[in-house]
Protein backbone atom coordinates (compact mmCIF):
# COMPACT_ATOMS: atom_id res chain seq x y z
CA UNK A 1 0.00 0.00 0.00
CA UNK A 2 1.43 3.40 -0.98
CA UNK A 3 0.25 6.39 1.01
CA UNK A 4 1.31 9.40 3.06
CA UNK A 5 2.49 9.65 6.66
CA UNK A 6 3.47 12.52 8.89
CA UNK A 7 7.16 13.24 9.11
CA UNK A 8 9.21 15.90 10.88
CA UNK A 9 7.41 19.25 11.11
CA UNK A 10 4.15 17.48 10.25
CA UNK A 11 4.89 17.52 6.52
CA UNK A 12 3.40 14.51 4.74
CA UNK A 13 5.92 12.19 3.10
CA UNK A 14 5.37 9.05 1.01
CA UNK A 15 5.03 5.88 3.02
CA UNK A 16 5.00 2.21 2.02
CA UNK A 17 2.82 -0.05 4.13
CA UNK A 18 3.52 -3.76 3.87
CA UNK A 19 1.34 -5.23 6.63
CA UNK A 20 -1.82 -4.45 8.59
CA UNK A 21 0.07 -3.31 11.68
CA UNK A 22 1.59 -0.38 9.79
CA UNK A 23 -1.71 0.96 8.47
CA UNK A 24 -2.21 3.24 11.49
CA UNK A 25 0.45 5.67 10.32
CA UNK A 26 -1.33 6.50 7.04
CA UNK A 27 -2.85 9.97 6.75
CA UNK A 28 -4.64 11.91 4.01
CA UNK A 29 -5.00 15.67 4.29
CA UNK A 30 -5.23 18.55 1.79
CA UNK A 31 -1.48 19.07 2.24
CA UNK A 32 -0.79 15.62 0.75
CA UNK A 33 0.10 17.10 -2.63
CA UNK A 34 2.70 14.69 -3.97
CA UNK A 35 1.84 12.44 -6.90
CA UNK A 36 2.34 8.91 -5.56
CA UNK A 37 1.64 7.37 -8.97
CA UNK A 38 5.35 7.85 -9.65
CA UNK A 39 6.01 4.76 -7.51
CA UNK A 40 3.46 2.53 -9.23
CA UNK A 41 5.68 1.37 -12.05
CA UNK A 42 8.83 0.87 -9.97
CA UNK A 43 9.96 -2.77 -10.13
CA UNK A 44 10.00 -3.04 -6.31
CA UNK A 45 6.35 -2.03 -6.16
CA UNK A 46 5.34 -4.16 -9.12
CA UNK A 47 6.93 -7.18 -7.43
CA UNK A 48 4.16 -6.96 -4.82
CA UNK A 49 1.56 -7.81 -7.52
CA UNK A 50 -1.31 -6.39 -5.39
CA UNK A 51 -0.91 -2.68 -4.77
CA UNK A 52 -3.13 -0.10 -3.09
CA UNK A 53 -2.55 3.60 -3.53
CA UNK A 54 -3.85 6.65 -1.69
CA UNK A 55 -4.66 9.14 -4.40
CA UNK A 56 -5.23 12.84 -4.78
CA UNK A 57 -6.62 14.31 -8.03
CA UNK A 58 -3.28 14.15 -9.80
CA UNK A 59 -2.69 10.55 -8.82
CA UNK A 60 -6.15 9.47 -9.99
CA UNK A 61 -5.51 10.93 -13.40
CA UNK A 62 -1.98 9.53 -13.57
CA UNK A 63 -3.33 6.06 -12.86
CA UNK A 64 -5.80 6.38 -15.74
CA UNK A 65 -3.08 7.56 -18.13
CA UNK A 66 -0.63 4.85 -17.03
CA UNK A 67 -3.30 2.19 -17.57
CA UNK A 68 -4.03 3.61 -21.01
CA UNK A 69 -0.31 3.34 -21.82
CA UNK A 70 -0.37 -0.33 -20.76
CA UNK A 71 2.02 0.25 -17.88
CA UNK A 72 0.03 -1.26 -15.03
CA UNK A 73 -1.41 -4.39 -16.65
CA UNK A 74 0.64 -6.76 -14.52
CA UNK A 75 -0.49 -5.55 -11.08
CA UNK A 76 -3.78 -5.75 -9.29
CA UNK A 77 -4.45 -2.22 -8.15
CA UNK A 78 -6.86 -0.56 -5.74
CA UNK A 79 -7.14 3.22 -5.66
CA UNK A 80 -8.29 4.97 -2.48
CA UNK A 81 -9.36 8.59 -2.40
CA UNK A 82 -11.49 10.99 -0.40
CA UNK A 83 -14.13 13.04 -2.21
CA UNK A 84 -15.29 16.62 -1.57
CA UNK A 85 -17.86 15.37 0.94
CA UNK A 86 -15.09 13.72 2.97
CA UNK A 87 -16.18 10.19 2.10
CA UNK A 88 -13.67 7.45 1.48
CA UNK A 89 -13.94 6.01 -2.02
CA UNK A 90 -12.32 2.83 -3.24
CA UNK A 91 -11.85 1.87 -6.90
CA UNK A 92 -10.55 -1.39 -8.22
CA UNK A 93 -12.31 -1.10 -11.53
CA UNK A 94 -11.03 1.45 -14.03
CA UNK A 95 -14.46 2.21 -15.54
CA UNK A 96 -15.72 3.50 -12.20
CA UNK A 97 -12.53 5.50 -11.65
CA UNK A 98 -12.83 7.03 -15.11
CA UNK A 99 -16.42 8.11 -14.45
CA UNK A 100 -15.49 9.64 -11.12
CA UNK A 101 -12.56 11.61 -12.59
CA UNK A 102 -14.55 12.83 -15.60
CA UNK A 103 -17.36 14.06 -13.38
CA UNK A 104 -15.22 15.83 -10.83
CA UNK A 105 -12.04 17.41 -12.11
CA UNK A 106 -10.92 20.23 -14.41
CA UNK A 107 -8.27 19.75 -17.12
CA UNK A 108 -5.93 22.28 -15.52
CA UNK A 109 -5.97 24.08 -12.19
CA UNK A 110 -7.02 27.75 -12.19
CA UNK A 111 -3.65 28.78 -10.81
CA UNK A 112 -1.70 27.11 -13.65
CA UNK A 113 -4.18 28.42 -16.20
CA UNK A 114 -3.49 31.97 -15.00
CA UNK A 115 0.28 31.52 -15.27
CA UNK A 116 -0.09 29.98 -18.71
CA UNK A 117 -2.22 32.90 -19.91
CA UNK A 118 0.38 35.33 -18.57
CA UNK A 119 3.18 33.72 -20.59
CA UNK A 120 0.93 33.34 -23.64
CA UNK A 121 0.16 37.06 -23.51
CA UNK A 122 3.85 38.08 -23.72
CA UNK A 123 5.48 38.98 -27.03
CA UNK A 124 7.86 36.46 -28.56
CA UNK A 125 10.95 38.39 -27.47
CA UNK A 126 9.64 38.63 -23.92
CA UNK A 127 8.96 34.91 -23.87
CA UNK A 128 12.49 34.15 -25.07
CA UNK A 129 13.89 36.45 -22.39
CA UNK A 130 11.67 34.87 -19.73
CA UNK A 131 12.47 31.26 -20.55
CA UNK A 132 16.19 31.67 -21.16
CA UNK A 133 16.50 33.47 -17.86
CA UNK A 134 14.62 30.67 -16.14
CA UNK A 135 16.63 27.95 -17.91
CA UNK A 136 19.96 29.58 -17.12
CA UNK A 137 19.27 28.70 -13.47
CA UNK A 138 18.63 25.01 -14.21
CA UNK A 139 21.23 22.78 -12.55
CA UNK A 140 20.17 19.64 -14.44
CA UNK A 141 19.32 17.74 -11.28
CA UNK A 142 16.51 16.02 -13.23
CA UNK A 143 14.19 16.23 -10.23
CA UNK A 144 11.45 17.12 -12.74
CA UNK A 145 12.06 13.77 -14.37
CA UNK A 146 12.31 11.81 -11.12
CA UNK A 147 9.02 13.16 -9.80
CA UNK A 148 7.04 12.60 -13.00
CA UNK A 149 4.80 9.53 -13.07
CA UNK A 150 4.90 9.54 -16.87
CA UNK A 151 8.72 9.44 -17.08
CA UNK A 152 9.08 5.70 -16.79
CA UNK A 153 11.63 4.83 -19.51
CA UNK A 154 14.33 2.67 -18.02
CA UNK A 155 16.97 4.57 -20.02
CA UNK A 156 16.42 8.26 -20.70
CA UNK A 157 17.73 10.17 -23.72
CA UNK A 158 19.74 12.43 -21.41
CA UNK A 159 21.78 9.41 -20.34
CA UNK A 160 22.65 8.61 -23.93
CA UNK A 161 26.18 9.72 -24.79
CA UNK A 162 26.50 8.27 -28.27
CA UNK A 163 25.23 10.58 -29.59
CA UNK A 164 25.24 13.04 -26.74
CA UNK A 165 21.83 14.62 -27.23
CA UNK A 166 21.95 16.74 -24.11
CA UNK A 167 25.17 18.12 -22.66
CA UNK A 168 25.90 16.90 -19.16
CA UNK A 169 26.97 20.25 -17.79
CA UNK A 170 24.50 22.96 -16.95
CA UNK A 171 24.58 25.67 -19.60
CA UNK A 172 21.61 27.52 -21.02
CA UNK A 173 21.51 26.04 -24.54
CA UNK A 174 21.70 22.50 -23.22
CA UNK A 175 19.19 23.31 -20.50
CA UNK A 176 16.81 24.66 -23.12
CA UNK A 177 17.25 21.49 -25.15
CA UNK A 178 16.61 19.34 -22.10
CA UNK A 179 13.39 21.16 -21.28
CA UNK A 180 12.26 21.10 -24.92
CA UNK A 181 12.89 17.38 -25.04
CA UNK A 182 11.14 16.72 -21.74
CA UNK A 183 8.09 18.70 -22.82
CA UNK A 184 7.97 16.99 -26.22
CA UNK A 185 8.27 13.51 -24.73
CA UNK A 186 5.42 14.34 -22.35
CA UNK A 187 3.23 16.08 -24.92
CA UNK A 188 -0.17 14.43 -24.86
CA UNK A 189 0.82 12.28 -21.89
CA UNK A 190 1.26 14.86 -19.12
CA UNK A 191 -1.76 15.09 -16.84
CA UNK A 192 -1.03 18.63 -15.56
CA UNK A 193 -0.29 17.65 -11.97
CA UNK A 194 2.38 20.38 -11.83
CA UNK A 195 4.71 18.30 -9.65
CA UNK A 196 7.73 19.07 -11.88
CA UNK A 197 7.32 22.80 -11.32
CA UNK A 198 6.65 22.35 -7.61
CA UNK A 199 9.69 20.16 -7.05
CA UNK A 200 12.18 22.31 -9.02
CA UNK A 201 14.89 23.42 -6.57
CA UNK A 202 15.50 26.64 -8.49
CA UNK A 203 11.82 27.38 -9.09
CA UNK A 204 11.56 27.09 -12.89
CA UNK A 205 7.86 26.75 -13.83
CA UNK A 206 8.63 23.76 -16.09
CA UNK A 207 5.10 22.45 -15.74
CA UNK A 208 3.93 25.34 -17.94
CA UNK A 209 5.67 23.80 -20.94
CA UNK A 210 3.77 20.54 -20.68
CA UNK A 211 0.59 22.39 -19.75
CA UNK A 212 0.95 24.41 -22.95
CA UNK A 213 1.43 21.20 -24.94
CA UNK A 214 -1.74 19.79 -23.42
CA UNK A 215 -3.65 22.96 -24.21
CA UNK A 216 -2.57 22.71 -27.86
CA UNK A 217 -3.27 19.03 -28.16
CA UNK A 218 -6.76 19.54 -26.83
CA UNK A 219 -7.35 22.47 -29.18
CA UNK A 220 -5.81 20.84 -32.27
CA UNK A 221 -6.71 17.16 -31.89
CA UNK A 222 -9.46 17.22 -29.27
CA UNK A 223 -7.51 14.83 -27.05
CA UNK A 224 -7.57 15.16 -23.27
CA UNK A 225 -5.06 13.37 -21.10
CA UNK A 226 -5.76 11.48 -17.89
CA UNK A 227 -9.52 11.33 -18.20
CA UNK A 228 -9.84 7.88 -19.69
CA UNK A 229 -7.99 4.61 -19.34
CA UNK A 230 -8.41 3.99 -23.06
CA UNK A 231 -7.25 7.35 -24.44
CA UNK A 232 -3.69 6.30 -25.30
CA UNK A 233 -1.21 8.85 -26.56
CA UNK A 234 -2.22 11.71 -28.87
CA UNK A 235 1.09 11.78 -30.80
CA UNK A 236 1.03 8.04 -31.38
CA UNK A 237 -2.01 8.32 -33.57
CA UNK A 238 -3.33 10.73 -36.22
CA UNK A 239 -6.33 11.77 -38.21
CA UNK A 240 -5.91 12.23 -41.96
CA UNK A 241 -7.77 15.52 -41.53
CA UNK A 242 -5.47 17.07 -38.89
CA UNK A 243 -5.34 20.79 -39.65
CA UNK A 244 -2.35 23.11 -39.76
CA UNK A 245 -1.60 26.42 -41.44
CA UNK A 246 2.17 26.37 -41.72
CA UNK A 247 3.15 23.52 -44.06
CA UNK A 248 3.80 24.86 -47.54
CA UNK B 1 29.94 45.02 -44.89
CA UNK B 2 30.38 44.52 -48.58
CA UNK B 3 29.94 40.76 -48.59
CA UNK B 4 26.43 39.44 -48.62
CA UNK B 5 25.44 37.18 -45.75
CA UNK B 6 25.13 33.60 -47.00
CA UNK B 7 22.85 31.63 -44.67
CA UNK B 8 23.54 28.01 -43.88
CA UNK B 9 20.38 26.03 -44.45
CA UNK B 10 19.91 22.43 -43.46
CA UNK B 11 17.15 20.43 -45.15
CA UNK B 12 15.78 17.32 -43.49
CA UNK B 13 14.01 15.43 -46.23
CA UNK B 14 12.43 12.04 -46.72
CA UNK B 15 14.00 9.54 -49.07
CA UNK B 16 10.91 8.79 -51.12
CA UNK B 17 9.47 12.17 -52.07
CA UNK B 18 11.47 15.30 -51.36
CA UNK B 19 14.88 13.70 -51.88
CA UNK B 20 13.70 12.37 -55.22
CA UNK B 21 12.18 15.80 -55.93
CA UNK B 22 15.52 17.47 -55.23
CA UNK B 23 17.19 14.87 -57.43
CA UNK B 24 14.74 15.73 -60.19
CA UNK B 25 15.58 19.42 -59.79
CA UNK B 26 19.23 18.46 -60.27
CA UNK B 27 18.74 16.20 -63.29
CA UNK B 28 16.48 18.83 -64.85
CA UNK B 29 19.35 21.34 -64.46
CA UNK B 30 17.11 23.69 -62.46
CA UNK B 31 19.17 26.45 -60.87
CA UNK B 32 18.64 27.14 -57.17
CA UNK B 33 20.50 28.53 -54.16
CA UNK B 34 23.56 26.56 -53.05
CA UNK B 35 23.05 27.41 -49.39
CA UNK B 36 21.18 24.23 -48.64
CA UNK B 37 22.69 21.00 -47.31
CA UNK B 38 20.34 18.08 -47.69
CA UNK B 39 20.13 15.29 -45.14
CA UNK B 40 18.21 12.23 -46.27
CA UNK B 41 15.95 10.31 -43.92
CA UNK B 42 13.93 7.16 -44.52
CA UNK B 43 10.71 9.05 -43.72
CA UNK B 44 9.53 12.32 -42.19
CA UNK B 45 8.36 10.21 -39.26
CA UNK B 46 12.05 9.56 -38.53
CA UNK B 47 12.95 13.25 -38.27
CA UNK B 48 13.35 13.67 -34.53
CA UNK B 49 12.84 17.20 -33.21
CA UNK B 50 16.17 16.91 -31.38
CA UNK B 51 17.94 16.77 -34.75
CA UNK B 52 16.51 20.20 -35.52
CA UNK B 53 17.73 21.55 -32.18
CA UNK B 54 21.18 20.07 -32.83
CA UNK B 55 21.31 21.63 -36.30
CA UNK B 56 20.70 25.07 -34.79
CA UNK B 57 23.24 24.39 -32.06
CA UNK B 58 25.83 23.49 -34.69
CA UNK B 59 25.44 26.67 -36.69
CA UNK B 60 22.42 26.33 -38.98
CA UNK B 61 20.68 29.62 -39.74
CA UNK B 62 17.56 28.05 -41.16
CA UNK B 63 15.98 24.63 -41.52
CA UNK B 64 13.73 23.03 -44.10
CA UNK B 65 11.76 19.94 -43.16
CA UNK B 66 10.05 18.28 -46.06
CA UNK B 67 8.48 15.00 -47.07
CA UNK B 68 5.66 13.33 -48.96
CA UNK B 69 2.28 14.98 -49.28
CA UNK B 70 -0.44 13.59 -46.98
CA UNK B 71 -1.69 10.21 -48.26
CA UNK B 72 1.51 9.74 -50.30
CA UNK B 73 3.76 8.33 -47.55
CA UNK B 74 5.77 5.31 -48.62
CA UNK B 75 5.09 3.82 -45.19
CA UNK B 76 1.40 4.83 -45.29
CA UNK B 77 1.28 7.04 -42.21
CA UNK B 78 4.76 8.35 -41.30
CA UNK B 79 4.00 11.86 -42.53
CA UNK B 80 0.68 11.98 -40.65
CA UNK B 81 2.47 11.17 -37.40
CA UNK B 82 5.18 13.68 -38.27
CA UNK B 83 2.58 16.34 -38.95
CA UNK B 84 1.09 15.98 -35.45
CA UNK B 85 4.56 16.17 -33.95
CA UNK B 86 5.41 19.31 -35.95
CA UNK B 87 2.19 21.01 -34.90
CA UNK B 88 3.03 20.65 -31.22
CA UNK B 89 6.78 21.14 -31.64
CA UNK B 90 6.34 24.38 -33.52
CA UNK B 91 3.92 25.62 -30.91
CA UNK B 92 6.31 24.67 -28.08
CA UNK B 93 9.18 26.55 -29.73
CA UNK B 94 6.94 29.57 -30.18
CA UNK B 95 5.86 29.35 -26.54
CA UNK B 96 9.52 29.43 -25.52
CA UNK B 97 10.05 32.49 -27.67
CA UNK B 98 12.07 30.73 -30.38
CA UNK B 99 11.74 32.23 -33.86
CA UNK B 100 9.70 29.54 -35.65
CA UNK B 101 10.10 31.37 -38.99
CA UNK B 102 13.55 29.83 -39.18
CA UNK B 103 12.02 26.41 -39.68
CA UNK B 104 10.06 25.85 -42.88
CA UNK B 105 7.86 22.80 -43.21
CA UNK B 106 6.82 21.65 -46.62
CA UNK B 107 5.44 18.81 -48.71
CA UNK B 108 7.42 18.24 -51.89
CA UNK B 109 6.69 15.17 -54.00
CA UNK B 110 9.11 13.31 -56.27
CA UNK B 111 7.60 15.11 -59.27
CA UNK B 112 7.93 18.60 -57.82
CA UNK B 113 11.50 19.50 -58.73
CA UNK B 114 10.50 23.07 -59.54
CA UNK B 115 8.64 23.44 -56.25
CA UNK B 116 11.79 22.28 -54.42
CA UNK B 117 14.01 24.76 -56.24
CA UNK B 118 11.54 27.55 -55.56
CA UNK B 119 11.26 26.57 -51.90
CA UNK B 120 15.02 26.62 -51.37
CA UNK B 121 15.33 30.02 -53.07
CA UNK B 122 12.48 31.42 -51.02
CA UNK B 123 13.83 30.12 -47.70
CA UNK B 124 17.36 31.29 -48.49
CA UNK B 125 16.06 34.77 -49.24
CA UNK B 126 13.94 34.82 -46.08
CA UNK B 127 16.82 33.73 -43.83
CA UNK B 128 19.20 36.14 -45.57
CA UNK B 129 16.87 38.98 -44.61
CA UNK B 130 16.62 37.70 -41.06
CA UNK B 131 20.39 37.48 -40.71
CA UNK B 132 22.46 34.87 -38.89
CA UNK B 133 20.96 32.79 -36.09
CA UNK B 134 22.79 34.03 -33.01
CA UNK B 135 20.41 33.24 -30.14
CA UNK B 136 22.15 30.03 -29.08
CA UNK B 137 25.61 31.58 -29.36
CA UNK B 138 24.51 34.46 -27.16
CA UNK B 139 23.22 32.00 -24.60
CA UNK B 140 26.54 30.17 -24.61
CA UNK B 141 28.37 33.47 -24.16
CA UNK B 142 26.14 34.48 -21.27
CA UNK B 143 26.81 31.11 -19.62
CA UNK B 144 30.55 31.68 -19.99
CA UNK B 145 30.22 35.14 -18.50
CA UNK B 146 28.32 33.71 -15.57
CA UNK B 147 31.02 31.11 -14.94
CA UNK B 148 33.73 33.78 -15.12
CA UNK B 149 31.86 36.06 -12.72
CA UNK B 150 31.35 33.18 -10.31
CA UNK B 151 35.05 32.38 -10.47
CA UNK B 152 35.97 36.00 -9.78
CA UNK B 153 33.66 36.33 -6.78
CA UNK B 154 35.09 33.11 -5.37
Amino acid sequence: MIGFKNAIHKLPVPCFVENAAQVEQLIFTPSCQGNLAVYLHKPEVKAAKKVGIVANIATLRSVLQLVSENQLGDIEKTVLTVNAQNELLMFDNMDALEQYVQANFPVISDEDKKLLDQVNAMTRAERWQFWTEQFSACVKCYACRAVCPMCYCSTCTVESNQPQWIKVSSETTGNLEWHTMRAMHLAGRCINCGECGRICPVGIPVHLLTAKMNQDIEAEFGAKTGFSFKSGYALNTFKPGDKEQFIK
Amino acid sequence: MSEQFEPKIIAFVCNWCTYAGADLAGTSRTKYATNVSIIRFPCTGRIDFMLLMKAFENGADGIIVSGCHPNDCHYTSGNFHARRRWIVFRSLLDFMGFDTDRITFSWVSAAEGTKWAGLVDEVTEKIREKGPFTEFKQLDLSTLEKIENDAITK
